[in-house]
């Protein structure tokens, strides 16, 4: 019955289909069900009292989301992310690749978060840090996520060998430790933006795949799927335009959590010296270099990139939460 | 950072970090123990603390970083021509004919070397050559036979030698023979000076096992005694390396090979994993002088000086002679009160990084001379040496080094002739035919000419180079990224980036333009070049044409023929000089500070270690003290 309501809930948002599969069966429920999505609400009083939704299903979801507090520290969070790493620059200048002999100088004029060990400014460094950190992690969470759930999609709407071979490979894949992939990889080719985003996107897409395959497994047998098929429509459009729009809620939780994640192994990379070739900034390489001063008290080294690295992951991760809290129905405030 | 830890380069050995070695004959090393500072030598009676000696223990001892052994045939290649292969590992097991070092002192070692002092004759063209009384672990007895095993391979495979310079050993070599078990005898092309035969060509000789004269781990070793072993015949000869290397190839058998077993030296390897831990025993039939007091010592591996140093800090005896980084220099009051005492390790060596004369795109812009200079003037060697290496270092301006105290520099390789200055740098370009083009200096007019890029240098080409530099070292970061801004200021593009020692020698390596592996463009060890087993400085198995160890192929007739004069001249002094200015004004190879080998911590509790010159290990004279 519940995943009926959320293909009810996304279709009618859709106004696709105006005659509810259930209908026939439960009129009650269909009643309930309906309520929110009708235009003049009110019209029978359902048991367990009114609902507070109005609206289209996305103004439910937000609303859903921004009554979660995490969700919102999230947000916010991600947001003086992205001003302090793009805007900043524009307010603070400061020369982030030329080399000093100023080097490992404490906080003080001039330098607000002191210098590294090659005498350049701490504080420009994390911004342009986090502008690459931020937008590896982002396209490679997007790219990950659009090649993890057409496969999955693929994989779980043919089903048979074909899921099997798609779904093996992804068995193997997930088998082999992602640390040795990236690090060979990285020490192949010479660390880029556009490398970094290939090799970390490439790691990422399994678990995207399994999740959208499952859920494409208990899709394709529902009635409005095959009513397309028996309508005549293609697979790819059964696909592209029925069991893909579908997992949109798993699919949008996993992309925000895979940023979190390609955040974190594009950090664990830099620690690792496999980060973007200097001068070039992230903030696993930062972290990594102020490690070597652990004994010398250079906390300026150590502490703002582990927070900035911290807080971002948990921004996603805060984001991730409440956009699972506001898309599974489950966990949905009626 | 420690400095020390990097490696020098491949052949001559390169240097890694690392650590120490030592010994000299038991009165030598008593001498020196009692004289350093810390040790509580038995030597010295008037110690107050008299320290007892105890027998066995386990003495841990830190690899340079990223640098650990990974070639146990001592007919090494250039790939793996490093300091810890060879002086630190191969060295333990394999004993040379000539043993280097006599305490912190850079000279020949008697007591240590398999071989009686050599014997020039016959206006110093024929050298004779007496063994002492040594034996291999398998029982059979070291002979002159073991010697000529190593000629015959060297003469059939010279060219794998990475110590190889064409004309030079075993070239200059016109036959050698052996008229009796315990003497060989060498026949020379022309009459050379001994001290150069002897310090940079005997030099190269360890005496092999007859046991691995054969070609496959099925056959028997054969009699030492047999006739017309494989070793005989070129192609026999060939076909042994083939076999030698192979299983040199494959790590993970090192401690259970019946080839690898076979030694002469004070140690024997109990276990070997392929990360590059090592664990030695005392080998029970050793018979040269200066018996193990350790029941084990063991070679411990890092990626990282930090991480060593971390290890060690957290004390718990985990290593007993490690290193301390350069960047951690305000944990010597700590360290000293865990037990442990501190003392730079200084090698005879210099420290550069290479440029591939024949990458098939910038080779012909590394032949120009004024780039070159380019180059050289944006390196800040006083800076570099104050600011990340706390003073533990020394420049180098030219291939004969400035520590420790030696007669062999001169006046002008204690001067800088290019100082630091960006706009000397920018000047030498634009000079040549060089404009900035987007911040990039790129060649508008190409020709020879006085005022042009050069001979081979094209049109449009912009100088954006890669450079490659080993990591674990934090002084090396910085010095990278140091040179990475001045260089940009002048319009030179570097694009940085680090791997691990061991890769580092393997990509640099010399090439023919034509060859995949020549793309390499600049690569830097970090720890430049310890004179081994070229002991005498002379150069010409680091810029020899031809020469292995010449890993961005250096050529110049010129020098070629300076390096020839200090082989042959009889006043060898002048000869050298005459090299050394050639070499401070030519920038063969990209100076840069060369830091102590490494800032060395000793526990207290372990004696009779000296740190010697060409980074020589000998953990046989150690012990531990109560």
């Amino acid at each position: 019955m519940r995943p009926l309501t959320r293909a009810c809930v996304i279709e009618s948002g859709r106004n696709r289909f105006t005659v509810s599969i259930t209908e026939d069966l439960n009129p009650e429920l269909e009643r309930e069900l309906a309520a929110p999505f009708a235009s003049t609400p009110g019209a029978s009083v359902p048991e367990g009292g009114d609902v507070t939704g109005s609206g289209s299903a996305w103004r439910l979801i937000v609303r859903s989301f921004f009554d979660n507090k995490l969700g919102i520290l999230g947000v916010s969070l991600l947001v003086l992310l992205l001003l302090f790493s793009f805007v900043g620059p524009i307010f603070y200048h400061s020369d982030t690749t030329i080399a000093t002999y100023n080097i490992n100088l404490p906080p003080g004029p001039g330098h607000p978060l002191g210098t590294d060990p090659s005498g350049r400014d701490v504080l420009g460094r994390l911004m342009t840090g986090g502008q690459d950190s931020l937008i590896i992690g982002i396209v490679s969470a997007l790219v990950s996520t659009i090649i993890g759930t057409l496969w999955g999609a693929i994989s779980g709407f043919f089903g048979g060998a074909v899921d099997t071979v798609m779904m093996r490979i992804v068995d193997v894949l997930l088998a082999i430790p992602t640390i040795f992939i990236l690090l060979y990889l990285e020490t192949i080719y010479h660390p880029t933006v556009l490398l970094l985003i290939i090799t970390i996107s490439v790691v990422s897409w399994l678990t995207a795949a399994r999740l959208v395959r499952g859920e494409t497994l208990s899709l394709r047998t529902r009635e409005y799927v095959r009513a397309v098929r028996i309508m005549g429509g293609g697979r790819f459009r059964t696909i592209v335009r029925h069991i893909i729009p579908n997992t949109i809620g798993v699919v949008v939780v996993q992309a925000t959590f895979s940023v979190a994640n390609a955040i974190l192994i594009l950090a664990t990379l830099g620690f690792l010296g496999f980060g973007l070739a200097p001068p070039a900034a992230d903030w696993g390489s930062m972290l990594s270099g102020g490690v070597n001063y652990i004994y010398d008290g250079y906390w300026w080294l150590i502490y703002p990139p582990g927070i900035l690295i911290v807080l971002t992951v948990l921004a996603f991760n805060f984001i991730g939460d409440a956009m699972r809290d506001a898309l599974e129905v489950r966990l949905q405030r009626r | 950072m420690g400095g020390i830890g990097e490696p020098m380069k491949k052949t001559s050995r390169r240097r890694s970090a690392a650590i120490i070695g030592t010994t000299a004959a038991a009165a030598m090393l008593l001498a020196a123990c009692g004289s350093s500072s810390t040790t509580k030598s038995t030597s010295s009676s008037s110690t107050s603390s008299t320290a007892t000696k105890v027998k066995g223990g386990t003495a841990y001892f830190a690899e340079a970083p990223g640098a650990s052994p990974n070639y146990i045939f001592p007919l090494t290649p250039s790939a793996n021509f490093s300091v810890d292969n060879t002086s630190q590992f191969q060295i333990l097991m394999y004993r040379p004919l000539y043993f280097f070092g006599v305490g912190n002192k850079a000279e020949i070692n008697p007591s240590l070397s398999v071989a009686n002092p050599p014997v020039y004759s016959n206006n110093n063209k024929t050298v004779t050559i007496t063994l002492k009384k040594y034996k291999w672990s398998d029982g059979e007895t070291l002979t002159s036979r073991d010697v000529i095993f190593w000629m015959n391979l060297l003469k059939a495979n010279k060219t794998a030698w990475a110590a190889y310079v064409p004309g030079d050993f075993p070239d200059n070599v016109v036959s050698y023979s052996a008229p009796n078990a315990s003497t060989v005898v060498f026949q020379l092309n022309k009459s050379y000076s001994p001290t150069w035969f002897t310090y940079n060509e005997l030099s190269q000789i360890t005496p092999l096992p007859m046991a691995w004269d054969r070609t496959s781990l099925s056959q028997p070793a054969p009699s030492p005694t047999a006739p017309n072993l494989p070793d005989t015949t070129t192609a026999g000869a060939q076909a042994v390396y083939k076999f030698l290397n192979g299983q040199a190839s494959d790590l993970s058998t090192y401690a259970t090979s019946p080839i690898w077993s076979v030694v002469d030296g004070p140690w024997k390897l109990s276990s070997f994993t392929t990360a590059g831990k090592a664990v030695f025993v005392p080998n029970p039939s050793y018979t040269g002088p200066v018996k193990p007091s350790l029941s084990q010592f063991v070679e411990l591996p890092f990626s990282q000086a930090q991480s060593e140093f971390n290890v060690l800090r957290a004390g718990n005896s985990a290593i007993t002679y490690g290193y301390l980084p350069v960047t951690d220099l305000s944990q010597k009051p700590y360290v000293e009160s865990i037990g442990y005492k501190v003392e730079p390790w200084i090698d005879l060596g210099f420290t550069y990084w290479v440029e591939n004369y024949n990458n098939p795109t910038y080779g012909p812009v590394f032949q120009q001379l004024y780039f070159r200079q380019a180059l050289q003037h944006l390196v800040d060697q006083p800076a570099w040496m104050s600011s990340f290496l706390k003073g533990y270092a020394v420049p180098s301006y030219s291939p004969v080094p400035l520590a420790p105290a030696n007669p062999f520099a001169d006046a002008n390789s204690k001067t800088n002739p290019y100082p630091y200055s960006v706009s000397a740098a920018k000047n030498l370009l634009t000079s040549h035919g060089w404009k900035m083009v987007n911040g990039v200096m790129t060649c508008e007019s190409p020709g020879t000419s006085a005022t042009q890029c050069g001979k081979g240098v094209t049109k449009g080409l912009a100088l954006n180079l890669n450079l490659q530099y080993a990591s674990g070292n934090a002084f090396a970061t910085q010095e990278m990224d140091a040179y990475q801004s001045a260089a940009k200021q002048a319009g030179i593009n570097i694009s940085l980036s680090s791997a691990t020692f061991n890769t580092v020698i393997t990509n640099a390596v010399p090439c023919k333009p034509t060859q995949a592996s020549c793309k390499w463009e600049m690569e830097n060890w970090v720890g430049g070049w310890v004179y081994s087993p070229d002991y005498y400085p002379t150069g010409g198995e680091l810029f020899g044409a031809g020469s292995g160890a010449n890993y961005g192929s250096y050529s110049s007739a010129e020098a070629n023929k300076l390096i020839a004069a200090t082989h042959t001249s009889s006043s060898p002094q002048a000869a050298l000089n005459a090299y050394q200015n050639f070499m401070v004004q030519q920038l063969p190879v990209i100076y840069q500070p060369s830091p102590d080998y490494a800032i060395s911590l000793i526990s207290n509790k372990l004696g009779g270690v000296t740190q010697n010159p060409y980074l020589n290990l000998t953990p046989e004279t150690w012990y531990f003290t109560k």
